[in-house]
C-alpha cells in the first residue's frame, strides 16, 4: 500500500509572523529585509536585561477567545494554506486528510492566564500543545492522522517530515503540516535566565550574542503527487527527504562538534538522492547564539566547502525572530518561496565592519548579508535544531529528486518492555501484580522513583537531579526497555537507534510551576535550572543523552492515545528509515497541579468505582511505559526475545471539539477497521481487546457500542487501568505491553476480563492460551483514536 | 566560620538543595560543586548566581570560577561583597 519513495508535493502555503499576516506580506517584507523586532508588549520585560521581541500585530490576527493565541495563529495560517491549495470542505476525502502541527510551548499563555486571572476552567483545555492540531482538524474536517510534535524549536520541521512519511506509508493523501508558537512569559523568562536573549536585535552568523524571540505560524499543505495532479492542484514543489537525529549531548546546548546536525543534513541529502553540490540554498537554523552559530558554521563548512561553490545560506530569524516551535514551518515556507520565486532572502543587521568579519568566516558560502538576491534554484534545505539535542533538516525541490531507498519489509517485533507505574517499577513487578490480581483501589496515584531505581541503571545524581518527574520516569522506563531487549549499539551505529515518545499532558506540571514562580517573582526571575524541562521533548532528550541513542527522536502529543500513536510512529520509522530499532513510549505525570486541573474539569472520581460500570470519574495516575521495537533481522542478530509481532496499526480522528470527553463511535470504529485492513485480517480473527475505558461513562460507552457492532462474538476486553489507574499516555503504551506479555505467555493464562456484547458488559475470567491476534485501542479527548494489532510469535 | 558565615553557608546549602535538587545529605561545605564532586554545570551556576543575587544582593556574574568551588568559597565571596 505504501511507497517510501512516493512523491510528496506542496500545494498550499500559509504564514503569519511579525512582518506579515499572510504569505505574500511575510515574503515581500523578508525580501526587503524589513525587521519585525521591537520592544515587547505582551510580556512585562521592565526588570529584564533584554526587551526585544518579534510579535505579531494584534490587528493582523482574528480575535478568538475560545482558543489559546497559539491556535489562533495556527488556524489563520492553516486557513490560508487550505485556501491556497483550493481545498474546501467536502472537496477531498476527509478520512485521507490529516493534521500534524509542531509547537514548543503550546498554550502557555493560557497557563499564565489561568494563574493570574482567576483560575478559570475554560483556560485548562487551552494549555496543552495537544489542542493545536485538534482545532485545525476540526476547522478543516480532517479525519485522518491528527497529532502534534513537541520537539521544541525543531518541532514543525519534523511535522512536515512526518506528514510526508504518512503519505508514503499510504495512510493519507493530504496533510496540513506546520506549527505555531505564541509570544509568552515562560520562554521569555527562561531565555532571560539562561542569558540567551540578545539586548539588540538578534544577529545570526554575525554578533551571535543571543536570540530574539518571535511568534507566528506556518502551514504547508503536503499532498501525494497523484492526488494533487488528479484534482488539478497548483504544485509549488516536491518535498524530498528529511533527516532527523539526536545529539545525545546536552539538554540545551548543541554539540560543539556538530555531528548531530551534520547527520541530519547528510541524511536528508542522501535519502533525497541529490548531490551535495546541487543544493542551492539553506534556510539556516541561525538563532544568533554563539553556540548555535559556531556549531552551524562548522556543520555547513564541513559538509559543503569542498563540494559546493554556489551555496547561499540565510537566517530569516533576523527579521521574524526565533519563533520556537513555529520556526521550522515558517522557515520551510520561506525556503519554498525562495525556491519557487528564485529569490534568496537576506540575513539583515550587518554593518560595513561586520561585512569584513563575515568574509573571513563565510569562505565560499554566501551568507546573504543585508540584501536579497535573484538566483535560479532547484534544491533548498531548511534546518532546525532544538533543546533536547533535536536536529531536523528537510529538502524541497523543483523536481522529483532521486529518492531510491528500499522499504524495510521485514516483520517488526516487540522485544523489550520497561515499566514505571504507581504499583511499582519494573517489568517483573508488573507481571507479579497482574498475576496476583492486585488491582488499584485509589483515585489518585503517583509513581515513585528512588535511589534503588537509579542505582539499578547506573544513573548518577549529577544526571537525575536535573530531571523533572516526567523525564525521570521516561529515562527509567526507556533504559529498562533497552536492557530487556538487549539492544547493542555503540558510537558507530548510534544513529540507527531512535525513539518516539508519546505524552498527553507533557511537562505541564513543570511549565505551570515555572509560570507560577515568575507570576510571583517577575519575568526577570525565571529558573535557569527548571526552564529546560518546560519543553515537551526534554524527556526524550534526557533519554538520548543517558543512553547515547543518536537516531530519530520525536515527541508526539495528542492526549492519551499518544502512547499508542508512538507505537504506530516507531513501527513506521523502522519500515521507512534505516532505524534498526526504535523505542515507543507513553509517559504522563501526576502531581498536585495535574490533580487540581483534572479535578476542576470534573474528571476525577470521588471514590474508586469500576471501569465500564457507568462511573463518573477516573483514578488519576501516571507512569512511563516503553516498548522496544525491532526489525526481524536486528532481533535475530542478538537473539532477542520476541514478545509479539506488530501486525497492523491505524490512527483516526473524528472531531468532537478539543477537550470534549464525549468521543466518537465512528472514530474508534474507523481506527479498528483500518488496523484490521493494515493487518490484512478479518474482524473474527481478533481474540481479545486491550481497551481504554477509564470510568468516565462517555469514554467507556464508546468501547461498549463499537466492539458490539464490529465483532460477532462476546469480546473479552482486558483493561490495564484496573491495575494502574488512568495513567493516560503511559496506560496506552501499557495496553500494548500487557497485550504483548499476554501473547508471549509471561502473564497467567487466566486473566480478569470484561465481556462485551450488544452494549452489555459482564466480568469474568478469560483463558488467553489460544490467543493469536489481539487488538489494542486508545483514545484522546477531542476524538482521536489509535488501534494496534499484535500477533503471537510462534 | 563565624556565626554569620555559618548562617550564610547553611542558607546556601538550603538553596542548592531546594533549587538544584541536590539531596542535603550529599552536601557538606567542602565538597566541590562542579566537576567530579556534585557535578554542577553552567546552567546550575546561573541558578546559583540568581539565588545569591536575590538573597544577598551580591552579583556574581563573571566572577572567577574558584569562588564557585564549594559552599565555603561561595560563603566567603558573599561575606566579602555584601
Amino acid at each position: 500500500m505504501g511507497n517510501i519513495n512516493a512523491r510528496c508535493v506542496v500545494t498550499g502555503l500559509g504564514m503569519v509572523n511579525a512582518i506579515g499576516k499572510n504569505v505574500d506580506e511575510c515574503w515581500e517584507n523578508a525580501l526587503k529585509g524589513t525587521p519585525g523586532i521591537d520592544r515587547v508588549k505582551s510580556v512585562n520585560s521592565d526588570a529584564c536585561y533584554a526587551h526585544l521581541g518579534a510579535e505579531v500585530k494584534d490587528s493582523d490576527i482574528e480575535k478568538n477567545d475560545k482558543v489559546d493565541r497559539v491556535s489562533v495563529l495556527c488556524l489563520q495560517a492553516s486557513k490560508e494554506a487550505l485556501k491556497d491549495a483550493g481545498i474546501t470542505e467536502g472537496s477531498i476525502d476527509a478520512s485521507r486528510m490529516g493534521v500534524i502541527m509542531g509547537s514548543c510551548v503550546g498554550g502557555v499563555v493560557s497557563i499564565e492566564n489561568y494563574i493570574e486571572k482567576g483560575e478559570k476552567t475554560e483556560d485548562i483545555n487551552k494549555m496543552s500543545i495537544a489542542s493545536i492540531a485538534n482545532h485545525v482538524a476540526d476547522m478543516a474536517g480532517a479525519k485522518g492522522v491528527v497529532t502534534n510534535i513537541g520537539n521544541a524549536c525543531a518541532a514543525s520541521t519534523m511535522s512536515v517530515a512526518y506528514a510526508c512519511e504518512l503519505i508514503r506509508a499510504g495512510v493519507g493523501d493530504v496533510f496540513i503540516a506546520g506549527g505555531a508558537d505564541a509570544f509568552a512569559s515562560v520562554p521569555f523568562a527562561g531565555f532571560t535566565a539562561l542569558h540567551a536573549l540578545s539586548e539588540n536585535p538578534c544577529s545570526p552568523f554575525n554578533h551571535s550574542n543571543g536570540i530574539t524571540l518571535g511568534e507566528g505560524a506556518g502551514a504547508i499543505i503536503v499532498e501525494s503527487y497523484e492526488h494533487a495532479v488528479k484534482r488539478g492542484a497548483h504544485i509549488y514543489c516536491d518535498v524530498l527527504s528529511a533527516g532527523i537525529s539526536s545529539d545525545a549531548h546536552h539538554i540545551t546546548a548543541p554539540r560543539p562538534d556538530g555531528i548531530g546536525q551534520m547527520y541530519a543534513i547528510r541524511r536528508a541529502v542522501e535519502k533525497s538522492g541529490i548531490k551535495y553540490e546541487e543544493l542551492d540554498y539553506v534556510n539556516a537554523h541561525g538563532t544568533g547564539t554563539a553556540k548555535n552559530d559556531e556549531a552551524e558554521f562548522l556543520s555547513l563548512h564541513t559538509i559543503f566547502d569542498d563540494v559546493n561553490d554556489h551555496l547561499s545560506v540565510s537566517s530569516t530569524k533576523a527579521m521574524v525572530g526565533h519563533c520556537l516551535g513555529a520556526a521550522g514551518a515558517i522557515e520551510a515556507v520561506y525556503a519554498i518561496k525562495a525556491l519557487t520565486d528564485n529569490k534568496v532572502p537576506p540575513t539583515i543587521g550587518y554593518t560595513a565592519e561586520d561585512l569584513e568579519t563575515l568574509k573571513e568566516k563565510a569562505g565560499k558560502i554566501d551568507f546573504m548579508p543585508n540584501e536579497m538576491k535573484e538566483k535560479e534554484m532547484n534544491y533548498v534545505m531548511s534546518n532546525s535544531f532544538a533543546f533536547g539535542g533535536s536536529n531536523a533538516s528537510i529538502i524541497f525541490a523543483k523536481n522529483e529528486g532521486n529518492m531510491g531507498e528500499k522499504e524495510n519489509d521485514e516483520d517488526i517485533y516487540v522485544t523489550g518492555i520497561g515499566i514505571v507505574s504507581p504499583v511499582g517499577n519494573g517489568l517483573e513487578n508488573y507481571i507479579a501484580k497482574v498475576n496476583g490480581i492486585v488491582k488499584n483501589e485509589e483515585v489518585n496515584l503517583v509513581s515513585e522513583l528512588g535511589k534503588e531505581d537509579f542505582d539499578k541503571y547506573d544513573i548518577k545524581l549529577a544526571f537525575y537531579r536535573k530531571l523533572d518527574k516526567l523525564s525521570t520516569m521516561q529515562v527509567v522506563s526507556g533504559i529498562e526497555a533497552i536492557k530487556d531487549a538487549g539492544f547493542e549499539f555503540n558510537d558507530e551505529n548510534a544513529e540507527d537507534f531512535g525513539m518516539i515518545i508519546g505524552t498527553g499532558d507533557g511537562p505541564i506540571t513543570t511549565v505551570y510551576e515555572f509560570q507560577e514562580h515568575i507570576s510571583k517573582e517577575g519575568t526577570q526571575n525565571g529558573s535557569a535550572f527548571n526552564f529546560p524541562n518546560t519543553v515537551y521533548n526534554a524527556a526524550g532528550g534526557y533519554l538520548s543523552i543517558k543512553t547515547g541513542m543518536r537516531g530519530y527522536n520525536v515527541t508526539i502529543t495528542n492526549g492519551n492515545q499518544s502512547g499508542l500513536g508512538s507505537v504506530c510512529y516507531a513501527a513506521n520509522e523502522i519500515r521507512q528509515s534505516r532505524a534498526k530499532a526504535m523505542l515507543a513510549s507513553g509517559s504522563d505525570e501526576n502531581s498536585d497541579v495535574m490533580k487540581k486541573l483534572y479535578t476542576q474539569l470534573g474528571l476525577v472520581a470521588d471514590a474508586k468505582g469500576g471501569i465500564y460500570e457507568n462511573e463518573k470519574g477516573i483514578a488519576l495516575s501516571d507512569g512511563s511505559v516503553t516498548l522496544a521495537l525491532e526489525s526481524a533481522s536486528n532481533a535475530a542478530s542478538h537473539n532477542a526475545k520476541k514478545y509479539a509481532k506488530i501486525a497492523g496499526y491505524a490512527m483516526t480522528h473524528e472531531g468532537v471539539g478539543y477537550g470534549n470527553i464525549k468521543g466518537s463511535d465512528a472514530g474508534l470504529e474507523n481506527a479498528v477497521k483500518e488496523a484490521l485492513k493494515a493487518a490484512d485480517i478479518d474482524a473474527d480473527k481478533i481474540d481479545a481487546i486491550f481497551g481504554f475505558g477509564n470510568g468516565l461513562e462517555e469514554v467507556d460507552s464508546i468501547e461498549k457500542n463499537v466492539y458490539g457492532k464490529l465483532f460477532d462474538k462476546e469480546m473479552p476486553v482486558i483493561n490495564v487501568k484496573d491495575y494502574v489507574g488512568e495513567a493516560r499516555a503511559a496506560a496506552a503504551t501499557l495496553g500494548a505491553a500487557h497485550a504483548a506479555l499476554t501473547l508471549s505467555g509471561d502473564l497467567s493464562k487466566e486473566q480478569d476480563a470484561y465481556f462485551m456484547k450488544d452494549g452489555n458488559v459482564r466480568t469474568g475470567k478469560v483463558n488467553t492460551e489460544g490467543f493469536e491476534y489481539v487488538l489494542v485501542t486508545s483514545y484522546a479527548t477531542g476524538g482521536s483514536y489509535s488501534a494496534v494489532i499484535l500477533k503471537k510469535v510462534n | 566560620m563565624n556565626e554569620k558565615e555559618l548562617a550564610i553557608a547553611a542558607r546556601i546549602k538550603e538553596m542548592l538543595s531546594e533549587n538544584l535538587r541536590i539531596p542535603a545529605e550529599e552536601l557538606d561545605y567542602e565538597i566541590p560543586l562542579f566537576g567530579d564532586g556534585i557535578g554542577l554545570d553552567s546552567v546550575d551556576s546561573l541558578e546559583i548566581i540568581a539565588c545569591i543575587d536575590s538573597e544577598y544582593g551580591v552579583a556574581m556574574t563573571g566572577v572567577a570560577k574558584e569562588n564557585f568551588y564549594n559552599i565555603t568559597s561561595l560563603t566567603k565571596y558573599v561575606v566579602e561583597n555584601m
